[in-house]
């Protein structure tokens, strides 16, 4: 994948280089607002190559052998290798590792090693806060990324960074890293992605026609679902704002291990099932409760939990959740259109 | 000088207060609790809900052999419903108390060891969940999915970091 994503990406900014001169030269001979719009939005104007992916996330590895998540992962995998048509590539969107442990994210790279496609992954707050990213960074690269695929611009944050809590109370790494892993702590405080990675943003899409179709990834969502369990990202505000020129964009995110849909604007949003365990859905009203999977049964424990995949073409996308057991509503079981 | 009308009513009067007192010991055993008293019960309530708490988030390695704790599932004791037990529970086959069924979890999805169903762990794990839940109607039997309750700051109650969630 890394070779066509810097072939279409080159041809991309080469093309969006051509535009920047033909929009400026239109302007400086007085072309009227209309034109200079169609000639710069011409030879960036994409169109979408149906094609689909995959996402894996939250299998929260334990360091323990033979683990039940191993097995589940490696579940994963298999069911994704299966899918006809084959996805051209899987995104994995965080929690790799249950306590951030080296062994834990080499076991992960091991068992997502036997996909048949690329990978992409974005880390959760699992697999970061014993060591800051450095092991995650050291086997995955940056976290942060954009790359063109069939016409479509996809965009990896890692939104799970929050204010030092650490160093002013003395923690250890593995105190820190503790304090991260408790959903409800009350210590950690709320997610973002931070100022460095919005100027990502800004600069990365700044050059794309607003016709271009966008997907982004994070760990957490991209709306205020439950703030309490970091069912947020606190600048999401800013991305939905830079991301407000185009079209339509998809938000497909991970660390809600549930299945969830919701929509505002141009923007249309999707939580994926964890390989894991399932979470319960907080005590909050939603505008598309449909979305929302059957209560799973602990006495199944593969219930509540699978993979999904997502077909993108010209008229949009669509979400399909593949669960483990069956514990998709009629609706879910439709596709959620995104 | 009293007459002895005077004596009688002094009499009858001292009668009246002494069995009175006596009926006051009869219905009520003791004075009621006063307000340091019940302060004091209430933070032996609340250090056993803190105690459950930190069971709840893996401070008892016997209750798991794989890592998992019931916090890993029940997120501020999210979808433990204490007030529907007790209730029909589909995989003890029985009508159970909360008690029994955070066991199945603890031998089942955590693959640890039952707890003592009547031990302190146990009273203080089904303590912490139903702290949380207050105020929830009681409603036995309850079985449709039911959202867990807000828990709007902190962890729900007055509380002092016991360092489970911060080191382990």
């Amino acid at each position: 994948m890394s070779e066509s994503k810097d072939l279409s990406r080159r041809h991309f900014l080469g093309l969006a280089g051509q535009a920047g001169v033909a929009s400026f030269a239109a302007r400086a001979i007085g072309f009227n607002l209309g034109l200079v719009e169609l000639i710069h939005a011409e030879p960036t104007k994409t169109a979408v190559t149906p094609f689909s992916f995959a996402i894996i996330t939250d299998s929260h590895l334990f360091s323990i052998p033979n683990h039940k998540f191993d097995r589940a992962l490696e579940d994963a995998v298999a069911q994704v290798n299966a899918l006809t048509p084959a996805p051209d590539f899987v995104v994995y969107t965080g929690d790799i590792a249950q306590n951030g442990r080296e062994d834990q994210l080499v076991k992960g790279q091991k068992i997502l090693a036997n996909l048949k496609m690329p990978l992409k992954v974005i880390p959760g707050e699992h697999d970061w806060y014993l060591d800051m990213g450095k092991t995650w960074n050291g086997m995955f690269g940056k976290e942060t990324w954009s790359f063109d695929h069939k016409g479509v611009h996809l965009i990896g944050l890692n939104s799970i960074l929050v204010k030092d809590f650490w160093t002013g109370s003395g923690m250890t790494p593995l105190q820190r890293m503790s304090t991260m892993e408790m959903l409800e702590s009350p210590i950690a405080g709320p997610w973002g992605v931070r100022e460095a990675q919005l100027e990502f943003l800004r600069k990365d899409v700044a050059k794309l026609s607003p016709s271009t179709a966008v997907v982004i990834f994070t760990h957490s969502p991209l709306w205020d679902y439950y703030p309490r369990w970091n069912f947020q990202t606190q600048d999401a505000p800013e991305i939905r704002e830079i991301l407000g020129k185009f079209d339509h964009v998809v938000s497909l995110h991970g660390h809600v291990h549930q299945t969830i849909y919701n929509k505002f604007g141009n923007f249309s949003s999707a939580g994926a099932l964890s390989t894991s365990w399932p979470w319960p859905y907080p005590p909050v009203a939603l505008d598309y409760p449909g979305s929302q999977m059957n209560q799973s049964d602990p006495a199944n424990t593969k219930d509540g939990m699978g993979t999904q995949h997502v077909s993108l073409g010209a008229s949009g996308g669509v979400v399909t959740y593949d669960p483990f057991a069956n514990s998709l509503t009629p609706w879910l079981k439709d596709g959620v259109k995104v | 000088m009293k007459t002895p009308k005077q004596s009688i009513r002094i009499y009858l009067t001292v009668g009246a207060v002494v069995l009175g007192s006596f009926g006051t010991v009869a219905i009520f055993a003791r004075a009621p609790f006063t307000d340091a008293q019940l302060a004091e019960q209430k933070q032996e309530l609340l250090e056993v809900v803190n105690k459950g708490r930190d069971l709840w988030h893996g401070s008892n390695p016997s209750m798991s052999t794989n890592g998992l704790a019931c916090g890993n599932c029940h997120p501020d004791a999210a979808a433990s419903n204490p007030q529907t037990f007790p209730k029909w529970v589909p995989q003890l086959n029985a009508v159970a108390p909360m008690r029994e069924m955070i066991n199945w979890c603890i031998v089942h999805p955590q693959n640890g060891t039952a707890l003592d169903v009547s031990g302190p762990d146990m009273v203080a794990l089904e303590a912490y969940a139903a702290y949380l839940y207050r105020g929830e109607k009681i409603e036995p039997g309850y079985t449709v999915p039911t959202p867990p309750i807000p828990v709007k700051s902190g962890v729900g109650y007055p509380w002092k970091p016991s360092g489970v969630g911060v080191d382990k």
